[in-house]
């Protein structure tokens, strides 16, 4: 007995020394980069390569995780940038430290998406005041502390939805909503958004939830509605993971061909492919603007001037036109000039 | 209070002995819990929904994956332990699945006994530590909680695991049965709740169990084989937390490596509403049944009623808390 707890031990030591061994591999390509790029720009005298500290608050949504991609696919093409990301994993003061960590290892540039405003608008500001400029990104941080800001409009995605619903059922028609997490503000603005959409139309919200962003329980009140109403003409979810959800619980009860179902986010392995496949009849792009960012990021680099803020458009992906890769919806003029 | 136990004592003595005898039995009280809450939704219907059996169908068929952690959860709960890890091992399989029968094309045949031992062995380990180590099961199931949805989230790259073709399994498992009246899932819960009874009621094994749960010492002293009969209760969870996790994928078509989060709190709920003793050794799995119907129910009710979130978690606790106190066991 004895004998094999020492062995358990020792298994046990072992595969946390082979874990730990691998992480830290997995790591050290994104760490290494940076600090060769430091020392080369010191012994260069003219900076050709920068370093760029990207602080993620939390790679549990596929939206965040694609952000990163979309930066990583950006950054690779030129040579001098390396990019450190870091997962604050949705702990507002991991995110902090993160940030306070990208300042005393000297980054040439920040880009953080931030969890929340009032807690990491200091951070921000300190590090604007150390002389490295900030990107934020999606959410915002409150007062003026940061160099460029670059994010999508919900509410005008979801008017936009709003709007294409109302031309594709003639005005008239009896809508489910499945609502994302409706204390967070994409949930707010994509519901007010679209109420905006409809709000001149006979269109009419028969049954409204909370799927809190999930499929299952997209699917759970879909099914309560389908089972209230013998008669819905559309499925608006405010996300594309709940639009897909909705069609299940339709399709189970038969009913998925007379169903329009419209989402947002139009992830390129998730809400376009669904699209593609005649699951979703549409779906509003939330663009993550990790290109937008590293582009913004080189101009800044470059001592060139930024607006204080990118409102970034969205696309509209149908049946029609998703094999073209959809059709642009114009930001807002009134927001782009705020 | 429900007002049976407080009439009670009004009556003749002889009547009045019998009645609370018989009010005390757990299975009696969680009875009336389901009633009260069926009358619930009796009452407030939906515009008739809840008199649809369709509605009653997809009420079974949501609470079925939560329902098969708790079968697992009730033997461990009966053992006198607890597992935490069961969510995040629900996630591991479902992501593990995917990627077997959606990424490298394996048949139905081999994927789910690979996945079946793949639950297993998280339960066995957690169990081992448990047993060798004499570490609180709390802690040794908080860890593999972490080190599962880890794993999970590392063989996924964190993206969810799908494809446009649908394997057949998926389908199969998220269809229905006899004339379209009960979901697969369904009957897979049934299963699983009728091997557990049997185990539990049929076999030496489950007095060893009731043993175990009612005093450890006392059961190694006569001869039970604690350590192994741990760790095999702790491999049971793991192995109804894969089938979980598999029937979880089928009905979402895909491998979602954050699948099943805080569901091991919800299977937790669903046994102790039962009326099996969070302390081990008192209870079963036929109180995990009911107590299945009445989370199952509750969720239903609100949901056809549209009840908004925040109203809808603030009457969920308050429908626990009166399901308990209607069963509340005579002192």
């Amino acid at each position: 007995m004895n004998a094999l707890r020492c062995f358990a031990l020792a298994a046990a030591v072992v595969v946390s020394c082979v874990v730990g061994c691998e992480k830290s591999d997995s790591t050290t390509p994104s760490a290494e980069p940076a600090s060769t790029a430091g020392e080369k720009a010191t012994s260069g005298g003219e900076k050709e390569s920068f370093t760029i500290g990207m602080s993620q608050c939390n790679l549990g949504e596929p939206w965040r995780v694609q952000m990163n991609a979309d930066i990583k696919k950006a950054a690779s093409s030129h040579p001098g940038l390396a990019v450190i990301y870091q997962d604050a994993q949705n702990d507002t003061l991991r995110q902090r430290s993160h940030i306070e960590e990208f300042v005393s290892s000297g980054v040439d540039l920040i880009i953080v998406s931030p969890k929340e405003a009032a807690p990491l608008t200091p951070p921000i500001a300190k590090a604007v005041k150390a002389g490295i400029p900030v990107i934020v990104l999606d959410r915002r941080v409150l007062g003026d502390e940061y160099t460029c800001f670059i994010g999508a409009d919900n509410k005008a995605i979801g008017q936009a939805a709003g709007e294409w619903l109302v031309t594709q059922l003639g005005g008239k028609g009896r809508v489910v909503e499945l609502k994302g997490l409706m204390t967070s503000t994409p949930g707010q603005d994509r519901h007010s958004g679209f109420r905006k959409g409809i709000e001149d139309s006979e269109i009419e919200v028969v049954f409204e939830a909370d799927m809190k962003w999930l499929q299952p329980d997209a699917r759970k009140e879909m099914e309560s509605a389908l089972a209230r109403f013998d008669d819905i003409d559309a499925v608006y979810a405010h996300n594309d993971p709940g639009a897909y959800g909705g069609w299940l619980a339709a399709q189970a009860a038969g009913r998925e061909k007379d169903i329009l179902f419209i989402g947002i986010d139009a992830l390129p392995q998730e809400g376009v492919q669904y699209v593609k496949q005649g699951i979703l009849n549409a779906t509003f792009e939330y663009p993550t603007g990790g290109a937008t960012a590293i582009e913004t990021a080189l101009q800044i680099l470059h001592k060139q001037d930024v607006p204080k803020e990118i409102t970034l458009g969205s696309r509209l992906f149908t049946k029609e036109n998703v094999e073209a890769g959809g059709d642009p919806i114009a930001a807002p003029a009134s927001v782009a000039t705020e | 209070m429900s007002p049976a136990s407080t009439r009670v004592p009004t009556e003749t003595p002889s009547l009045a002995s019998r009645g609370l005898a018989i009010l005390s039995q757990p299975w009696v009280t969680a009875i009336l819990a389901l009633a009260l809450v069926i009358a619930l939704g009796l009452v407030f219907h939906g515009n008739g929904a809840f008199y649809k059996w369709g509605t009653h169908r997809d009420a079974l068929r949501l609470i079925s994956v939560y329902a098969i952690l708790a079968c697992g959860m009730t033997v461990v709960i009966l053992a006198a332990g607890i597992d935490l890890s069961v969510g995040s091992v629900l996630g591991l399989i479902a992501v593990a699945f995917s990627i077997l029968v959606v990424r490298w094309e394996w048949s139905a045949w081999a994927a789910i006994p690979a996945c079946l031992l793949l639950g297993a062995c998280c339960g066995a380990a957690s169990g081992s530590l448990i047993a060798w180590f004499r570490i609180q099961p709390f802690i040794v199931t908080l860890a593999m909680m972490v080190f599962a949805r880890g794993l999970a989230k590392k063989i996924s790259n964190g993206e969810k695991i799908w494809s446009a073709q649908t394997p057949e399994i998926f389908t199969r498992i998220d269809s229905r049965l006899l004339g379209e009246n009960i979901s697969v899932v369904t009957l897979v819960f049934l299963a699983c709740l009728v091997i557990c009874w049997i185990g539990l009621t049929r076999l030496r094994w489950g007095r060893y169990v009731y043993a175990i749960g009612g005093n450890e010492e006392a059961a190694r002293l006569s001869g039970v084989p604690v350590t192994a009969m741990k760790i095999g209760v702790y491999a049971l969870a793991g192995l109804f937390s894969a089938v979980a996790g598999i029937c979880h994928a089928a009905q979402e078509y895909q491998g979602d490596p954050e699948a099943g989060a805080t569901y091991e709190l919800t299977a937790i709920a669903i046994v102790v509403i039962g009326g099996t003793s969070l302390m081990g050794g008192r209870g079963g799995v036929g109180l995990t049944l009911l107590g299945t119907l009445i989370i199952g129910y509750v969720d239903k009710i609100l949901s056809i009623n549209a009840v908004p979130e925040a109203n809808r978690l603030m009457l969920t606790g308050a429908i626990i808390v009166v399901a308990v106190l209607v069963q509340r066991r005579k002192s």
